[in-house]
């Protein structure tokens, strides 16, 4: 999106005081950052709730706001803390990889099945095997627009580190698709 | 070129953040070893197979829960408007309706700020330079004026109030604003709106405008209601043509004996 008003200077209006401007970064990034939430948890609820906390988050913590790393970096490695901290507090009640399956089998309806496609609900299940963090760099790469330098930012690693990560996550859900699938891959 | 340096470049193929030249030897690479090959090629049907799953629109719900938020914290911070207090002030001596509707406040509140927004958006788009924030601000302003003047013709008297209500947020009112504030209150049939439109023109008493509509408004005005709200203003503001008025409406023989008996206490604070 080409804007004059950057998300830079927004952000830096919101961290001096006028909050308001929040408001047309939320316009600009919560349909995204709700999809990553999705593709992390496979539950809109939960994804809803999510960003909730994340802009919440941002207001309390705007002052700490630098204006030296793009917004969008800074937005979701507050994502990614609101999604360990909401992983900390499931933990005693479920095992993990319960929790995302059981939030992917009572997200679709066989209506919304249907709609999305056979191709899209295996790629879910396949996606929810992969363990967090690969999904992690996985979902920040090829659906948030991320380059591999700022998702080493967000994440405190190196940028070979990030690839590496990403590298060996599109092979390990290659193998989890393809096992899925009943071992075709079209 | 090694197999494996060629690999350590495929997550940079994938979102194509390669140079021509890196490509190029990428190309090459390829073109002479299969193996190197085939991990390409199924590493990009993966990478392309991920497409599939759709970008998902969320519920309305979560629009509506970030603006409570924001509007919530905005009044933690305490950035309300004196002006606001003032009203506030007029409300509670006579007038319940209101203050028994903060559902209906928020919404104002949040309307405001999709105005802002849509402000924010128009100044972007149609620029491409940076917009002075005085300049957001006027057109924030300017679409609030707009909205509130074309809400103040609506046939419901609750989008009535509103069109009220979100004048009373405007700075720098024009005289659009100010003339169709003055003739909803001269002639709206709605007590309630006639009443928010005595307070949204309390607070725009300066302009020549509003002192004149006030002080022909009066001897229009039959509802003791109205009458007693106009009378409060004028002794706030006691201003010399709407004291002449209030003497006026005292003669008026139709008048209710305790709005006279109200508009006469009011003369006597104002010579005190
Ligand atoms: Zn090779």
């Amino acid at each position: 999106m080409v804007s004059a008003m950057t998300d830079i200077q927004m952000m830096e209006d919101v961290r001096d005081g006028k909050v308001e401007r929040l408001a047309v970064l939320f316009e600009r990034h919560h349909v995204p950052l709700f999809n990553f939430f999705l593709r992390l948890t496979g539950s809109s609820n939960i994804s809803e709730d999510l960003v909730q906390d994340v802009f919440y988050r941002i207001l309390n913590y705007r002052h700490t706001y630098k204006g030296q790393s793009k917004f969008t970096t800074w937005m979701y490695q507050i994502a990614r803390n609101t999604h360990i901290d909401y992983l900390r507090k499931k933990k005693e009640e479920l095992p993990l990889d319960k929790q995302w399956n059981e939030a992917l089998c009572t997200e679709l309806s066989p209506d919304e099945k249907l709609e999305q496609g056979q191709d899209a609900i295996l790629m879910r299940e396949a996606l929810a095997k992969l363990p967090l963090k690969k999904r992690e760099v996985l979902i920040l790469s090829r659906y948030q627009n991320l380059k591999y330098k700022e998702i080493a930012e967000l994440l405190g690693c190196q940028i070979g580190t990030v690839k590496a990560h990403v590298h060996r996550a599109i092979k390990d859900l290659g193998k989890i698709y393809f096992e899925l699938s009943g071992g075709t891959v079209s | 070129m090694t197999c494996q340096d060629i690999k350590e470049k495929f997550p940079d193929y994938l979102i194509g953040d390669l140079s021509q030249e890196e490509k190029a030897q990428m190309q090459n690479h390829i073109a002479a070893c299969p193996s190197c090959r085939k991990e390409l090629e199924s590493l990009s049907a993966i990478w392309t197979k991920l497409g599939v799953l759709p970008e998902v629109q969320p519920e309305t719900t979560l629009r509506t829960r970030f603006y409570t938020m924001l509007e919530d914290y905005k009044n933690d911070l305490g950035e309300e408007k004196p002006k606001t207090h003032l009203l506030e002030q007029i409300k509670t001596w006579f007038r319940p309706v209101w203050t028994g509707h903060p559902a209906f406040q928020l919404s104002f509140s949040l309307l405001f700020l999709f105005v802002g927004l849509i402000a924010g958006y128009f100044i972007t788009g149609s620029r491409g330079q940076p917009a002075e924030i005085s300049d957001l601000r006027q057109e924030v302003q300017s679409m609030r004026q707009t909205l509130a003047v074309s809400l103040l013709d609506q046939p419901s008297a609750s989008e009535r109030l509103r069109g009220v209500n979100l004048s009373v947020n405007t700075e720098k009112p024009d005289s659009g604003l100010i003339e169709a504030l003055l003739n909803t209150l001269n002639t709206d049939s709605n007590i309630n709106v006639r009443l928010a439109a005595v307070d949204a023109l309390y607070l725009f008493y300066d302009f020549p405008l509003v002192k004149e509509g006030i002080a022909q408004t009066l001897s229009t005005q039959s509802s003791p209601l109205v009458q007693v709200a106009l009378i409060d203003l004028i002794v706030n503001v006691r201003e010399r043509r709407a004291i002449e008025s209030l003497k006026n409406l005292i003669q008026t023989k139709t008048l209710h004996p305790d709005v006279k008996l109200y508009a006469e206490l009011g003369l006597q604070k104002i010579g005190m």
